[in-house]
């Protein structure tokens, strides 16, 4: 009850930040109505790294505790951090091709990055769903997101240098619109959508994580009537098996 | 029970600590199929008790679980009163296990198979002890043989000489006929005597219940992986009640975080 | 620690020694990797400038091809026979039997490395004295990091099914940062490092290799339980 609350006022916010970001506030010089682009790019990178993170604490705690709903947190927010990757990705295609005139920019270093979270994470996933017993797919999949979460900031590093380690030159990338320089405005719009997005991901958590627990529940009752039915099968087939002895 | 238990590690075990082995509803799940549904038993220390069933009963389950190789989905086992899933790398010290497969190194002689598990289970000297257990099972003048051009007898053989590199407290034998003729028929009836002489406890599955329960103490039979009876001496079922089976009357309320 | 490292040691040389023995698999394995220079030539071919100006990517991409294919036979070694549930059940540290892989893995990639190098020279005319030692110590950081993330990810699919694809699918975008560094530091050392980068990746190599071995091994245990 209370999420429908926080989807309700999430629903609410997301409207308002847009429409602010969308008509109020004015066009940039340079890149005209495309740079509006960035207020949807910019919080769902973010909501990307958050989820990523949560996946990795929620995967170390599972590993302390030995508790599933640590590990039905971890799923949710990889299958969430995938679906913000996957949009943040399109948009700043989007944003690149009238920019840059094209969908690909290698010299980004952010698109290049979250092309590779999405690969890591994408994998996270697919592994999960080739174990069957919750506990070694909870323990196993807790240390696969721990090795990609310490393996993003080397991969951030790495793409980093490679657009050049001796180039000093400055791309039309989302650092520009957070610097200092950038005008109020603009700098409200960015701020309110990426408060509008965290509060839609905080709903989503929420229902994704029910959804994961019924989903194990669902599970663990399958799994004990399997159980009862080998016992009343087996019990069943007793006196024969005696008899044929 | 609370809640919490589907989401957390399976409860304490309700057994009482015993030299030996117990089991309480210990069962196990591949995939959607239910190798064991949840068995209830306990050897005596230093007693040899058959398992015996046909094909798929549960015994290489059972085996398997108490040789930690596998986590109990259901039920608990404590092999001379530890837990196996609680404290694995205790149980580890105590048990050794003959399984079907003879898990060696096929590009590895028999002597060098034998010397790796000797320094894997902390041998002072492991080739000397690798040799005096290929001496043991006879297979001395094969001993810089590779494993690949070994028959499957001479294999057994070899993870039989595996045994005995350690002085475990529980033996685990699966099947340890398969595959040998009568002189390595005879092998196996010896060892397990030294074993027994030695006061370890002695498991032994078998689908041919005529060729083992003559030297064990007691015998216990699965069928679909359950313990349809026990009989002889050393081998019984723990006493519990009936209604603390996990089979099914314990499915959780759906809906429950709401 | 010091039985864990003979335990790793005796694993290492245990691997090693059927690596040695088997070795039409492991010849195979050289084989291919050095086939695929071969072709990487016919498809960028047959401008030798535009080969040459390729070649440490192409090395490196051979690297990892052939990698993938040694690190997943290390531990295909030992479920031939059911050897990895006995090793599991050795009353050992399972961060050993990691350092013992990942070591064994190491070995097996220098080696790969060693070939692939020359054959690559050779393809692409490549000048490898020129280039001194900084090539075989970019080979060897690399071999480090790519047996110590392939060790564990190996450990991750070795009894999955579907594991021939999930093996490469989990492990090739984390080591992206490896084969990046990698290709860039074999490029500034066949230059003659004219912008003085290649302390920079060789560090990056290095950090990359340290973190996927302490991951690597405090994660190996969770693996093998069944």
């Amino acid at each position: 009850m209370r999420s429908r609350v926080l989807g309700l006022v999430a629903l609410l916010v997301l409207v308002i930040a847009a429409v602010n970001a969308l008509f109020v506030v004015p066009s940039d010089l340079n890149q005209g109505d495309a740079q509006r682009l960035m207020y949807v790019h910019v919080p769902s990178a973010w909501l990307a790294y958050l989820s990523f993170g949560v996946t990795a604490l929620a995967g170390l705690g599972y590993l302390w505790k030995r508790d599933l709903r640590l590990d039905a947190v971890a799923v949710s927010a990889a299958e969430i951090g995938v679906m913000f990757t996957a949009f943040a990705i399109w948009a700043g295609m989007m944003w690149g091709q009238p920019v840059w005139g094209v969908f690909w920019q290698w010299e980004d270093p952010r698109l290049t990055t979250t092309a590779l979270l999405l690969a890591l994470y994408v994998g996270y996933l697919l592994f999960r769903r080739l174990t069957d017993d919750p506990h070694r797919r909870a323990a196993r999949a807790a240390v696969v997101g721990l090795v990609s979460a310490v393996d993003i900031p080397i991969v951030h590093f790495s793409v980093e240098w490679w657009r050049g380690l001796h180039q000093t030159a400055t791309f039309l990338s989302p650092d520009t619109i957070l610097n200092p320089p950038a005008p109020v405005p603009f700098r409200i719009a960015l701020m309110s959508m990426i408060a509008a997005f965290t509060l839609v991901w905080a709903w989503l958590m929420i229902r994704r994580y029910q959804l994961a627990r019924a989903d194990m529940e669902l599970e663990e009752r399958a799994r004990r009537s399997r159980v009862a039915a080998a016992r009343h099968v087996a019990i069943a087939a007793t006196p024969a098996e005696e008899a044929g002895r | 029970m609370p809640q919490t238990t589907i989401y957390s590690a399976p409860p304490r075990s309700p057994l009482v600590p015993i030299p030996g082995v117990a089991t309480h509803e210990v069962a196990r799940l591949f995939g959607r199929s239910a190798a064991l549904a949840g068995v209830s038993l306990q050897v005596e220390r230093g007693r040899m008790v058959a398992l015996l069933g046909p094909n798929g009963a549960g015994k290489t389950t059972l085996l398997r679980i108490l040789a930690t190789s596998l986590r109990p989905t259901y039920g608990s086992a404590l092999v001379d009163g530890i837990d196996v899933a609680e404290r694995p790398e205790l149980v580890r010290r105590r048990v050794a296990y003959l399984s079907h497969a003879a898990g060696l190194y096929d590009d590895l002689t028999a002597a060098e198979n034998l010397r790796f598990a000797a320094v894997m289970l902390g041998c002072s000297d492991p080739a000397d002890a690798a040799a005096s257990a290929l001496a043991a099972v006879g297979l001395a003048a094969d001993a810089d043989r590779r494993v690949r051009g070994l028959s499957a007898g001479m294999r057994r053989r070899l993870a039989l000489g595996r045994l005995l590199l350690a002085r475990p407290a529980l033996l685990l034998l699966d099947e340890p006929y398969a595959a040998l003729d009568a002189d390595g028929i005879a092998l196996v009836d010896r060892l397990i005597g030294r074993w027994r002489d030695d006061g370890a406890t002695v498991l032994v599955a078998s689908h041919q219940a005529e060729r083992v329960t003559g030297a064990a103490d007691g015998w216990a039979r699965l069928a679909g992986g359950l313990l349809v009876e026990v009989g002889g001496a050393g081998v019984s079922v723990p006493a519990v009640e009936p209604a603390s089976a996990p089979s099914g009357t314990g499915v959780p309320a759906a809906g429950t975080s709401r | 620690m010091r039985a864990d490292l003979a335990i790793a040691w005796a694993i290492a040389r245990k691997d090693a020694l059927s690596e040695v023995r088997g070795r039409q698999a492991v010849g195979s394995t050289l084989f291919f990797a050095a086939l695929v220079l071969l072709l990487f030539g016919f498809a960028l071919g047959p401008d030798s400038r535009r080969l040459a100006e390729a070649a440490p990517g192409l090395l490196w991409l051979a690297i990892v091809f052939g990698g993938l294919l040694t690190v997943a036979r290390l531990h295909q070694l030992e479920t031939e026979d059911g050897a990895l549930d006995e090793l599991a059940r050795y009353p050992i540290e399972r961060r050993a039997i990691y350092v013992g892989k990942a070591v064994a893995g190491g070995a097996a990639m220098l080696v790969l490395g060693a070939v692939l190098l020359p054959v690559g020279a050779i393809l692409y005319g490549l000048d490898l004295v020129a280039a001194g030692l900084a090539l075989p110590l970019t080979l060897l950081l690399g071999a480090i990091g790519f047996a110590a993330a392939g060790t564990f990810y190996a450990g991750v699919t070795v009894r999955m099914r579907a594991r021939e694809v999930m093996l490469p699918l989990l492990m090739l975008p984390v080591v992206a940062p490896l084969l990046l560094a990698g290709v860039k530091a074999t490029g500034a050392a066949l230059a003659g490092d004219p912008f003085g980068e290649l302390a920079a990746w060789l560090q990056l190599l290095f950090a990359f290799d340290l973190v996927m071995l302490v991951a690597g091994a405090a994660g190996y245990g969770y693996l093998l339980e069944e």
